[in-house]
């Protein structure tokens, strides 16, 4: 029953969507992480010095392609790959 | 557009006597970027000052103090003045209605911090309500000390050990129990000590007299009355702001321009008898100043171009080339992007024509929604006549020309406030027959809602639901396009900027394999969707040997370890597709929510939209109304952090600033604003 029930289009369907919302939420914890301290370091120089604004920006922005990667392979996951087609 | 305006070299040598009129005549053109004088050279030394230069600044700094009294801050002006006006006001303006702002501005802050010493002796007075003496017995004493001051625990028996002579007052109030302690002055260190094992913590008694409770009233009204003096004066000098604003700030720009003739000089070269002025001019502008600047002098002066070399050679030892961007009208607003992130060196690109293309399309692309296109345009157009200083009417003409964008993609993806929102009702949906017909030929893109006008598209697509599976892998495709283009122009540039600067070797093999693994990535990527074996193949070789000639560039096997770095730049122009589907998701969850849960449900399970209650109407129109509009204000965040992302990160790495930034073009002069000209 176990196996049938596996091997039903169903559940793995249901298996791929957790799936997809781990690597976007698992990839979104990463980046917020790495942008925290990226965001406060930037807020205290543009508070000295508020030329820097912009590659204050750029910087703390860097990290936020870790959740587009998430995204992508959740797009992936959710669109693109078919296991059982 | 692309390049900054060309600039050239001039020396400006003269007579001391014609020092003034060329001052005069420089400051009237706005046209030379002065190199200051360093007084390296032992024959010329620093100039100085001509004219009333201390008197200008001294009056500059009592004006501005009395500006700071009033809380004048620089805006846009409402009014021009005459210099003439300015100058026979600004005696008055600067002595008598100085004197009266600084007189009244200091008993402000004078009532201010008596106000506040009184509040804190109030508050010292609170706990010693509770005890029964009057103010006068806590000092005054030869010899007697006194702690006066919240314990913990009860005092008096360990008091009484170490001092049998004393007197005690203990009072309960709500946060804890009160002691005033009396006991000969010579045993107050051990009391002391002993007070402090029971916790105890000293309160200041003010010194005042009689009874605590009517002490404080007396405080509180004494409160009351300085408050009722001080209201007016703060009116006063709100009045005078309103008053002298503008006349002010026009006063301000009048000695500004005078300090800055005045000491101009300190920038020049100076030898007994003549002065030397070094600057850069644009280049096409060289024989205005030239002829403007000889007849002002009347000859006593001689304006030298230098040539070429020459001037490269001087570029060599350090001198900035001042950079002097220059776009038409309609890209302008985007220098502000260039300009926050740096000013391009005089030999980089300036990157704006490039953002003025790029960013609409993208913030387009995310908002992409008729409803909120339009509604954004309409709050622009309101916010652009209150906000008027240049930073806002830039940052506002952007997202206006964005808005515009975010309305042809709203047609494109069929959107006016969301998905099964508006556009169905307005244009009507697609007939079921019609919806298999399309399906059987593989043109369905979900089961979106299509309009009367059909598909405007070359395949027919058009208008589609971005939610749609299908919708999703072509917008995912055209993102990645235009994240290639994107890269791929920011490449190129990169490319010329280096050989600008004479750099071959990273022209060649640090920028063009940049550009070549770039563009076959998309080929092999397209390849693969296609099934197309041989395209694969051939986008693998070339990526390959853009590898190896990265390895062969100038930084070796480490110009591989960019690789990763590259691919993710492309990967990364996904969030074209995915901000904007999160905002769709939203809004289409807003309306499937109103129109078809909380409409029907609050009309006893009615399903067609006539059978709805009017109190269902109302209710489902505020839901929607509310969360459509905080999307709508995420809306036009994010599609504007993350193209503006995606040009600094992406694009400028490829070719901006990597010589660190340039020096801005500020000619000698000054605008007037508040002055008539």
């Amino acid at each position: 029953m176990v196996v049938e029930a596996i091997t039903d289009g169903g559940v793995l369907y249901g298996l791929l969507a957790v799936g997809a919302g781990l690597a976007t939420g698992l990839a979104g914890i990463g980046a917020g992480v790495g942008e925290q301290g990226i965001g406060a370091a930037v807020v205290g120089v543009v508070a000295e010095e508020p030329g820097f604004l912009g590659k204050g920006l750029f910087l703390m922005l860097l990290p936020e392609t870790l959740i587009i990667f998430g995204l992508a392979v959740s797009l992936i996951l959710m669109f693109a790959w078919t296991p059982f087609a | 557009m692309l390049r900054p305006v060309k600039m050239s070299r001039v020396v400006v040598a003269g007579s001391k006597d014609v020092i003034a009129p060329v001052i005069e005549k420089l400051h009237e053109l706005r046209l030379l970027h002065i190199v200051n004088y360093n007084g390296s050279q032992p024959e010329f030394e620093l100039g100085k000052p001509i004219g009333k230069a201390r008197e200008y600044s001294e009056d500059l700094i009592k004006l501005r103090s009395i500006a700071r009294y009033l809380d004048i801050k620089s805006k846009a002006p409402e009014k021009t003045y005459p210099e003439s006006q300015v100058l026979s006001e600004m005696d008055n303006l600067l002595n008598n209605v100085g004197a009266d702002v600084t007189a009244t501005f200091e008993r402000i802050v004078a009532i201010e911090a008596e106000v506040k010493s009184k509040q804190d002796q109030i508050k010292a007075l609170g706990p010693l309500t509770v005890l029964p003496l009057p103010l006068e017995s806590y000092y005054g004493y030869e010899s007697l000390a006194v702690f006066v001051g919240s314990v913990a625990s009860p005092v008096d028996a360990d008091v009484a050990r170490v001092s049998p002579v004393n007197e005690i007052h203990t009072a309960s109030t709500k946060t804890g129990t009160v002691v005033a302690v009396f006991v000969p002055a010579d045993k107050a260190g051990e009391v002391s000590s002993v007070l402090a094992e029971h916790g105890f913590s000293e309160l200041s008694v003010p010194r005042l007299e009689g009874n605590v409770d009517s002490a404080i009233a007396s405080l509180e009204s004494n409160i009351k009355s300085l408050e009722g003096e001080k209201a007016p004066l703060q009116k006063k000098l709100v009045d005078m702001k309103k008053q002298y604003e503008d006349l002010m700030l026009a006063t301000d720009e009048y000695l500004s321009i005078q300090t800055q003739k005045t000491e101009a000089p300190l920038r020049f070269a100076e030898t007994a008898n003549a002065f030397v002025i070094d600057g850069w001019v644009p280049s096409d502008q060289f024989n205005r100043l030239k002829s403007e600047v000889e007849s002002a002098a009347g000859g006593k002066i001689d304006v030298q171009l230098i040539g070429d070399n020459e001037a490269e050679e001087l570029v060599e030892h350090g001198e900035d080339v001042p950079t002097k961007i220059d776009n038409p009208g309609l890209v302008k607003p985007y220098e502000l992007v260039t300009r926050l992130f740096a000013i391009p060196e005089y030999k980089e690109f300036d990157p704006s024509l490039l953002i003025f293309v790029f960013f609409p399309i993208m913030f387009g692309m995310i908002l992409g929604d008729i409803g909120y296109g339009l509604m954004t345009l309409v709050v622009l157009i309101l916010l652009k006549k209150k906000f008027r200083t240049d930073g806002w009417q830039q940052l506002i003409n952007i997202v206006m020309i964005a808005s515009v964008w975010s309305i042809i993609f709203g047609i494109f993806f069929g959107e006016i406030f969301g998905p099964l929102g508006l556009w169905g009702k307005i244009f009507g949906h697609l007939p079921e027959v019609q919806i298999e017909l399309l399906k059987e030929e593989g043109l369905f893109f979900g089961e979106g809602v299509y309009g009367s006008l059909g598909r405007l598209g070359p395949l027919g697509i058009f208008p589609m639901d971005r939610l749609a599976t299908n919708a999703v892998l072509m917008l995912i495709g055209v993102s990645i396009f235009i994240g290639v283009l994107h890269c791929s122009v920011g490449s190129i540039l990169g490319i010329k900027t280096e050989l600008n600067y004479g750099e071959k070797k990273h022209a060649y093999f640090e920028r063009l394999p940049v550009l070549l693994f770039q563009l076959f990535f998309a080929v092999f990527l397209l390849g693969l969707i296609m099934g197309q074996m041989i395209m694969v193949g051939v986008a693998g070789i070339v990526i390959v040997a853009a590898i190896v000639m990265m390895v062969m560039g100038p930084e070796g096997p480490m110009g591989m370890a960019h690789v990763p770095f590259y691919v993710s730049n492309l990967i990364s122009y996904l969030r074209l597709l995915a901000i904007g589907l999160a905002s769709v998701g939203l809004a289409f969850a807003a309306n499937q929510l109103a129109f078809y849960v909380i409409m029907p449900m609050l009309s006893g399970g009615a399903h067609d939209s006539a059978e709805f209650s009017i109190v269902a109407i109302i209710v489902g129109l505020i839901v929607l109304t509310v969360v459509h509009f905080i999307n709508m204000l995420l809306g036009i965040l994010s599609p504007f952090m993350h193209p503006l992302r995606l040009h600094y990160v992406e694009m400028f790495t490829k070719f901006y600033s990597a010589h660190g930034g340039g020096v801005e073009y500020s000619p000698f002069g000054h605008v007037r604003r508040f002055l008539k000209v």
